[in-house]
């Protein structure tokens, strides 16, 4: 089957329930989207499809009916995305396996509310587990993209 | 290369080793001597100055032998080291070494001792090692018991100057000047006229010279690194996805496995593997220790296979329901099950009146569940085994693997890992066996073998159950007697008998946080038993001190309201080390404690000493409609020093959660001898709609610089416990709270 | 692009239907149906309707759905503090379907994995409001056309036949316990209620 990802076509021969998940990193070799639970516990496998964040354990490959964005395609070491930006100055990481998929939570939640209240940031981001417990800077690494994205 | 190798032996840093504790702890004396791992493949123009710091004509490489779980220890070793030589960050690369003795970490000695912190005298220095201990196997060269820093401060620094010297000696012989009139910055010798020389430049000749000895360390008033903000190294991977875990890791030929282990650690009854035998991409499907394996041309693929094994298993060889655990639990308080006396001030006896304060509390298993599941990706040849994992205990996990595929440990070399979490699991090594098992099967193929989800809840070491039985009683509204005693399996000793070393002497960490409370009560007694035969169990962040803590500082809460006196004012008076009493005054100050409070909010008060750090802590509660909700924390902890502002209030807060979130809602139970818990659905932790505001101050009057990943747990539960009573009335000596209370 | 991914967010794929999950719509004969075999008809509706597969995302005015049900406990809402806002959809913060994907090749056998069905996850009008209801508020909000969206009985049978959503909470997988009786059972219920004269118990 075919998939888009990150601008680029690719093929591939995987069952049809085969998660994208594991499309994206055992046929792909794209390694920044990350398995935590399977179940659509944790979060650490979000991807965007048309921009909308979901997660890529619960998505069957022959479901994938949009363009898929990963972390590689969000943005790079050398040219980081407003999210990204703020989550390397607010030093957001501890462990960091969770980060991939908090950071596309909230790149996909901003671009669809970019100036969220304090509870909507709450009630996007609660999907997101981070077993280090850096929650406190992922609240204020969101208001500081927030700001980044509005003043861009 | 022989040249190479006879300065690094001689360029050991006995200085460095005087400070950092280099004392006799029985036999594990520290080596005055080791070889330096890195002079082995040193090439020509190369130079090592010691077993932290490598210069070629290219580049800088310093090595972080402590294993980054998360809490920043590359970032926090690699700033003492450049501290020191004088490196700008961003200027070096780091590896994390081989496992060599050289690592060996001295910090954690005294570690598993029955001395107080406070105790720092000759006698209880030198008669250390009697009861056995994580250090014993830590020692050897590991991470854990928050003693990153401890074991790094002052070696690391002591590296960086002697590297530092050599190369400023280097260039004076090679510029004609005096060595004395050279200076050092941004990774260069600066000469007389100003000229920089890169130390990539001098390697060659720092190489064949006989490198400084005993440099002495500069005064914290010139340090450019310590204490300040610096953005850790691994921000910007971990920001973007490029940083490789050892699950992101892709060998050619790699094949990947999955497996099927007993929910139970027994035995398999019978299988049936016919199904997974033709499931698409399944390569193989065979038995190992307790379980089978499937390889696999795709994780995915190897998990299906896996869950579709249809196997029954033995049954466990510890009780099958969990009422019959807390039953054995139960049945521990007896001489003979005694592990532990280890405070025993006035005469308690005496001083309990028939109307003393009694009650029991409880601590549940619970799961360790790092976001990175247990996994290893191994390849063994005839006359090697290579394992790339995140292991925070290197050279035991040579000898676990060793053992496992008949190899000598000197044979097996690891390429340790970032860790996507770890919270005392990876101070395990059945994970690694297992993938070692499989990967011996199918010689010179690398197998990458990773844990689903649910086989990584059903086969964790959880932190132990735990029960204790207190008393307590007052005077003239005074806290006059405490008597806590405290039962529960031993983690320690669990840990050692899986890695086959005798289980000899008792475990402190049965009452860690209890028996060492800073307070000076007329009447104080911890006495600890140890639990048989119920599941085995690990060290979880902070070990002992998770449970022992709750347990004293929320029944300590209910002795003070019983006097009738201030929670945070009665620890205050009771407190009987200054470092610990400079947290509780911190917290008091931060948190205003005292200030009137609307109706429905509460505030508790704890304060732990773990691993030689003592944290305070406030918690706020509010009593809402829907259920408790957690609003603020403030924390105090003492460190002495604290290295890297950002990474401290990062660790700390992080371990605040951590406490908070599984005293809210976490536990593992058994039935049918199996972890009913499977995922995070209910091993939720805390999620961070539920996460306070935490404001955190690190203090800096500790005599010593001690680590922070684990000692802010211990008190947050306590705190908890004890703000919902200030909120509701409601004493809850059981965790996980939720039994009793609703979270929002 | 907001705009789009709202859209985006809206466009329900087209509900492709399972051959078992065709239902007959076949009312019994005008004036065929007593009241008493109508009520009995209302109260297995009432079975379906209060059941957690059903109840839990009829949650009225609240936007946040319940967890409920034999593997849960006492009710709670659901974890991960989940609001789907003004929207029903959970646009204004994480929408339904970053989880809960749409999903036409079937599967959806997870084990606590989040439910899926071929069309897009939303929750029901805060009219439908059914999560601890009782017989008679449930009976009269289906029956009032100011509150059921103006359908006759027939046009519930044909909404019950269509939505594939509704279709789930009898083959909900993951080990979750189905909503009583079948669908096709459930519209045979619905019809013979219908032709009783939507009857409630407190008429």
């Amino acid at each position: 089957m075919k998939l888009r990802v990150n601008g680029k076509d690719h093929h591939v021969d995987v069952e049809d329930d085969m998660p994208l998940l594991w499309v994206l990193r055992d046929e792909l070799g794209l390694m920044g989207t990350k398995y935590g639970c399977g179940i659509a516990q944790c979060g650490a496998c979000t991807v965007h499809m048309d921009g909308i964040a979901v997660r890529s354990c619960q998505l069957a490959a022959a479901d994938v009916d949009g363009d898929i964005t990963t972390i590689e395609g969000l943005g790079t070491p050398e040219s980081l995305h407003a999210v990204q930006e703020a989550w390397v100055e607010t030093q957001v990481a501890q462990c960091g396996y969770c980060q991939s998929g908090q950071i596309m939570q909230v790149a996909s939640f901003l671009d669809m509310n970019p100036e969220p209240t304090d509870d909507q940031i709450d009630a996007a981001m609660s999907g997101n587990l981070c077993r280090c417990g850096a929650y406190p800077r992922i609240r204020a690494a969101i208001r500081s993209a927030a700001g980044k994205m509005a003043a861009a | 290369m022989g040249r190479a190798r006879t300065i690094a032996r001689r360029t050991f840093l006995t200085g460095a080793v005087a400070i950092a504790g280099g004392v006799a702890f029985g036999t594990y004396l520290v080596r005055r001597d080791p070889q330096n791992p890195l002079a082995d493949g040193l090439g020509p123009g190369a130079a090592t100055f010691n077993p932290w710091v490598k210069i070629d004509a290219q580049k800088i490489t310093l090595i972080t032998p402590h294993a980054d779980i998360g809490q920043g220890a590359v970032h926090m070793q690699a700033t003492l080291l450049a501290e020191e030589l004088d490196l700008d960050l961003g200027q070096f690369d780091t590896e994390f070494g081989e496992p060599a003795p050289a690592y060996h970490n001295t910090a954690l000695a005294g570690e598993g001792t029955p001395y107080r912190i406070t105790d720092q005298g000759v006698v209880a220095r030198g008669t250390l090692a009697t009861i056995g201990g994580l250090a014993k196997i830590i020692g050897l060269q590991g991470t854990g018991g928050s003693s990153s820093v401890a074991d790094s401060f002052d070696k690391l620094r002591a590296a960086g100057a002697t590297a530092r010297e050599t190369l400023k000696l280097a260039a004076a012989q090679k510029h004609g000047v005096e060595g004395a009139d050279l200076t050092t910055k941004s990774g260069a010798v600066i000469l007389p006229d100003g000229t920089a020389i890169p130390y990539v430049d001098l390697a060659a000749d720092a190489a064949a010279i006989d490198p400084v000895r005993d440099v002495p360390l500069r005064a914290a008033s010139d340090w450019r690194l310590i204490g300040k903000p610096t953005q850790r190294s691994d921000i910007r991977a971990k920001s973007t996805g490029t940083l490789s875990y050892a699950i992101d890791l892709q060998l050619d030929g790699m094949v990947h496995a999955a497996v099927r282990l007993s929910p139970r650690r027994s035995g398999v009854r019978s299988f049936d593997a016919e199904a997974a035998r033709t499931m698409r991409g399944v390569v193989d499907v065979f038995p190992i220790t307790n379980g089978l394996a499937v390889l696999a041309d795709n994780t995915w693929r190897a998990f299906r296979a896996a869950e579709a094994i249809d196997v029954t298993w033995q049954d466990a060889a510890y009780p099958a329901e969990q009422a019959d655990h807390w039953k054995a639990v139960e049945a521990s308080f007896t001489d003979a099950h005694l592990d532990t006396s280890l405070r025993d001030d006035g005469d308690v006896e005496s001083a309990l009146a028939a109307d003393a304060v009694r009650a029991e509390y409880r601590v549940p298993y619970v799961a360790h569940a790092p976001l990175e599941p247990m996994m290893a990706l191994v390849r063994v040849t005839d006359d090697q085994v290579e394992v790339w994992t995140a292991h925070q205990l290197p050279r035991v996990l040579q000898q676990q693997v060793a053992g496992v595929t008949g190899h000598k440990s000197g044979q097996v070399v690891l390429h340790n890992q970032y860790a996507g979490g770890s919270f005392g699991n990876r101070l395990e090594c059945e994970y690694v066996a297992v993938a070692a098992e499989i990967a011996n099967q199918v010689r010179g193929t690398p197998v990458k073998m990773t844990f689903r989800r649910e086989e990584d809840f059903a086969q964790d070491f959880p932190r132990p159950l735990g029960m204790m039985r207190g008393a307590g009683d007052v005077d003239s509204g005074q806290v006059r007697a405490l008597a806590l005693d405290i039962a529960s399996p031993s983690p320690i000793g669990s840990m050692i008998g899986r890695l086959g070393l005798p289980q000899a002497g008792p475990d402190i960490q049965i009452p860690a946080g209890a028996w060492n409370a800073p307070y000076g009560i007329e009447n104080f007694r911890v006495r600890a038993y140890a639990t048989p035969g119920v599941a085995p169990v690990s060290s979880w962040r902070s070990v002992g001190a998770s449970g022992a803590g709750f347990f004293i500082e929320g029944f300590l809460d209910e002795v003070i309201h019983a006097a009738g006196a201030d929670p945070l004012e009665e620890r205050l008076r009771l407190c009987d080390w200054d470092v610990a009493r400079g947290t509780l005054e911190a917290v008091a100050e931060m948190s205003n404690w005292g200030e009137s409070l609307p109706e429905g909010k509460g505030r508790g008060v704890a304060m732990v000493e773990s691993f030689g750090v003592p944290v305070a802590e406030v918690v706020e509660v509010t009593d809402t409609p829907d259920g408790i909700r957690i609003d603020k924390v403030w924390v105090a902890a003492d460190v002495g020093t604290v290295v890297d502002p950002v990474n401290f209030e990062n660790n700390v807060q992080g371990a605040v959660v951590w406490g908070l979130g599984h005293a809210m809602n976490s536990e593992i139970t058994y039935s049918d001898g199996m972890a009913e818990q499977s995922n995070y659905h209910a091993a939720e932790g805390m999620r961070l709609y539920q996460a306070p505001q935490i404001m955190v101050r690190g203090l800096e009057t500790h005599f010593a610089v001690r680590g922070i990943g684990e000692p802010p747990v211990p008190p947050a539960a306590p705190a908890l416990a004890n703000a919902i009573f200030a909120a509701t009335g409601m004493r809850l000596r059981e965790m996980p709270f939720n039994r009793h209370v609703r979270f929002i | 692009m907001r705009i789009l991914l709202i859209a985006g967010l809206l466009a329900a794929a087209a509900p492709l239907m399972a051959a078992e999950d065709q239902v007959v719509i076949s009312p019994p004969a005008e004036g065929s149906v007593n009241l008493e075999t109508g009520l009995a008809a209302w109260d297995r509706i009432y079975e379906v309707a209060s059941h957690p597969r059903c109840s839990n995302c009829h949650v009225g005015d609240s936007d946040q759905p319940m967890w409920s049900g034999p593997s849960y406990g006492a009710p709670r809402p659901h974890g991960m503090n989940i609001r789907a806002g003004d929207s029903r959809i959970g646009a204004e913060t994480i929408p339904c379907r970053t989880c809960h994907v749409t999903n036409e090749t079937g599967g959806n056998d997870m084990p606590h994995g989040a439910p899926q069905v071929a069309d897009a996850w939303q929750l029901p009008p805060v009219e439908a409001d059914w999560f601890g209801r009782t017989s008679d508020e449930i009976c009269a909000q289906l029956r009032d056309p100011e509150r059921n969206d103006g359908r006759t009985f027939m046009e519930l049978a044909d909404h019950l036949g269509h939505d594939v959503i509704l279709h789930w909470a009898w083959n909900p997988g993951g080990t979750r316990e189905a909503a009583p009786y079948s669908l096709q059972e459930h519209v045979d219920d619905l019809l013979i209620w219908g032709v009783a004269g939507m009857p409630c118990h407190f008429d």
